[in-house]
């Protein structure tokens, strides 16, 4: 169990956390407005292929951080624009998404790239990895904490941040009541769609960071549908979380940790499917523990699988 | 007359999609460098130049449109069953298994892994629709989550316990099975089975149970306009397993009729890497969840798919247009559905979001 459970599991349960955390705060954001976003898988999908893209183009990581960032703030407004405006069902809306966006992907790879699969450059730089002076220091915390890519340290940031907006500022208020009673929101005169873009919007900025992590981060490739899957699972971080900063992050961690935990697994020669489905099988379970009705209803209100 | 007319309404929507996807697809290939005629031709010849490449379009368009029938039943109901991949490779799995292990003369054998296949496709749709019915769990989550566990799970079952050995190749696969239990080929040496003749014969089943019995009547009207339907005595719980079994069900034969017909074996992620079972969800999302229209547009993706290979071989654009064509034209679609999903929800929430 020692072995099992060492600071690198955590520094790595950390790193695989992020993409979802970023991509999940999202999803609460957009949930908070009322739109179900369902793209997240494709929000992430576009952004990890213009963070290589951005690398490739400008040889910078931040600059290719940033247009990763445009691309798919560029991407929501689609998803904006066609749920909000023409009140098309945002499941549907979100579905075909993701469809676009792995055809959009695999098809730029081959046309930017010519290549197949997979695009990797040696010489391109990704993510630095950042040591915090005082805190790396520390045994245990400092070899978890430290030397993680700043993206790592932004999506904690940026879950306090959401916290503080969504729970205690005016505007947050005013972002919320959006989402819980339109009709009152529009009565006291707040602009309902503009707080519905502005969240749409947010969500893009928060998807296209995820995505610059997963292909920047780690390892400074990109591979055909490499989000496989951890858009739906911040799909599910924003519904187990409640669409609550603090809860979104609880729940990523929980994911993040039974994927790292997997991996750690497969030493003792269980069969590497069955480490594989751990991360799943917990959230199902903790899906059935950690349910809220009164939220599930607003997310069905929003078009949910039970309308 | 008013049934052509309505008919044809249906027909034009996708239709107009289709110009678009097109439009879409030329800029691709513009975009390129390619001539987008010579794309086109190519594409077609590909798709139905020749009687091979025909039979070949429909072959591949056998499970699309059997998973795409399944998704299309769920939607119709108003659940979003995004489980189809799931379900299809456990059909698969267990069609395979029970072709392999299964005593008895040949077609007792191959009816009684086709059923299987059904059986546990729906029985795995069918824990998703309890989990909600029962416990309020999103549907449109637990799909996808149990999509990965059974993709894992049939890896691991051809990985480990049935894992064929007599062969020299070491890949994650299960024995070949007899020839006696395969789906006879339509035709000789063409890939067609008759496996697309179930799967044409489900669309029209499906077609009629959900116009002409009242069950499908309830689904209809559940999906349409849910609280007239409670008020009409439809239970919710009760109509969501049973749409979810059948719809698992379909998905599940889709994955038994490509072992059985086409691989004569059960490989591992040959089923999930072609992307049937998405395939079918776009092609209900394509005919607004009609099932001959699903049918139909099922067709026409696999036709983009087959046609994209003969483009690949003979151009040098790059096969992956097809992907953007098709997900353009689901993306014009959708916003449509998604106006009449809104018409229909906005008598009862009533709510000033769009002012």
């Amino acid at each position: 169990m020692e072995q099992l459970l060492d600071a690198a599991l955590f520094s790595s349960t950390l790193r695989v956390v992020t993409p979802i955390l970023l991509a999940a705060l999202g999803g609460a954001l957009c949930s908070r407005v009322g739109l179900f976003n369902v793209a997240l898988e494709g929000f992430v999908l576009v952004g990890a292929f213009s963070g290589i893209v951005g690398n490739y183009l400008f040889g910078n990581v931040w600059l290719a951080v940033l247009f990763a960032v445009l691309c798919v703030m560029f991407f929501s407004l689609i998803f904006g624009y066609m749920s909000i405006n023409l009140n098309a069902n945002p499941i549907v809306v979100g579905i075909s998404l993701n469809f676009l966006a792995t055809g959009m992907t695999t098809f730029l790879l081959r046309a930017i790239f010519n290549v197949k699969g997979a695009y990797y450059d040696s010489t391109m730089v990704g993510l630095p990895k950042w040591d915090i002076p005082v805190i790396k220091d520390i045994p245990w915390i400092g070899e978890v904490i430290s030397g993680q890519s700043p993206l790592v340290y932004l999506a904690f940031i940026l879950m306090g941040v959401l916290q503080f907006y969504l729970f205690k500022t005016v505007s947050g208020f005013r972002l919320r009541s959006v989402g819980e009673n339109p009709v009152a929101a529009q009565s006291i005169g707040i602009k309902v769609r503009k707080h519905q873009y502005t969240a749409v919007l947010a969500c893009g900025v928060l998807c296209g960071l995820a995505g610059a992590q997963l292909s920047l981060g780690q390892v400074t490739m990109f591979t055909e549908g490499m989000t496989a899957g951890r858009g739906f699972i911040a799909l599910v971080a924003t519904m187990l979380g409640q669409a609550n900063p603090l809860g979104v992050m609880a729940s990523s961690l929980l994911f993040g940790f039974m994927d790292a935990f997997g991996i750690r697994l497969q030493g003792l020669a269980i069969p590497s499917h069955f480490t594989n489905m751990l991360p799943y099988i917990v959230t199902l379970i903790a899906m059935f523990f950690f349910k809220d009705r009164s939220y599930l209803k607003d997310a069905n209100k929003a078009g949910g699988s039970s309308r | 007359m008013s049934i052509i007319k309505q008919n044809l309404r249906g027909l034009i929507q996708p239709l107009i999609a289709v110009v678009i996807g097109l439009i879409a697809g030329a800029i691709a290939i513009l975009a390129v460098g390619g001539s987008v005629t010579e794309t086109y031709m190519e594409m077609w010849k590909g798709a139905f130049g020749s009687f091979y490449f025909l039979t070949n379009t429909l072959a591949r368009a056998t499970p699309i449109i059997l998973a795409g029938l399944g998704v299309a039943l769920a939607f119709r109901a108003g659940f979003f069953n995004m489980g189809a991949d799931g379900q299809m490779v456990l059909g698969g799995l267990s069609a395979a298994l029970t072709a392999l292990y299964f005593p008895g003369p040949g077609w007792v054998v191959l009816l009684a892994s086709i059923i299987a296949g059904i059986i546990t496709g729906g029985l795995w749709s069918f824990f998703a629709g309890w989990l909600d019915a029962k416990f309020g769990m999103n549907l449109l989550i637990t799909t996808l989550l149990l999509n990965y566990i059974a993709t894992l799970f049939t890896g691991y079952m051809v990985a480990y316990p049935f894992m064929d050995k007599t062969g020299s190749a070491a890949m994650a696969q299960s024995e070949m099975i007899e020839q006696s239990v395969w789906l006879p080929k339509l035709f000789q040496g063409m890939g067609l089975h008759a496996g697309f003749i179930i799967a044409i014969v489900a669309a029209v089943l499906l077609h009629f149970f959900m116009k002409k019995t009242t069950m499908g009547y309830e689904i209809r009207m559940l999906g349409s306009n849910p609280l007239f339907a409670s008020y009409g005595g439809v239970r919710r719980g009760r109509m969501m397993m049973i749409a979810m079994l059948v719809s698992g069900g379909f998905a599940g034969l889709a994955g038994a009729g490509e072992v059985l017909g086409t691989q004569y074996r059960f490989l591992d992620g040959s089923l999930t890497s072609a992307n049937y079972a998405w395939s079918g969800i776009m092609a209900t999302l394509l005919a607004n969840s009609h099932p001959l229209g699903t049918a139909l547009a099922a067709i026409l993706l696999s036709a983009l798919q087959t046609g994209a290979m003969g483009v690949e071989r003979n151009t040098d654009v790059p096969l992956e247009v097809a992907s953007v064509i098709q997900a353009v034209l689901t993306l014009f679609v959708s916003a449509r559905i998604g106006y009449t999903f809104w018409k229909r929800r906005k008598g009862k929430q009533k709510n000033g979001t769009t002012t």
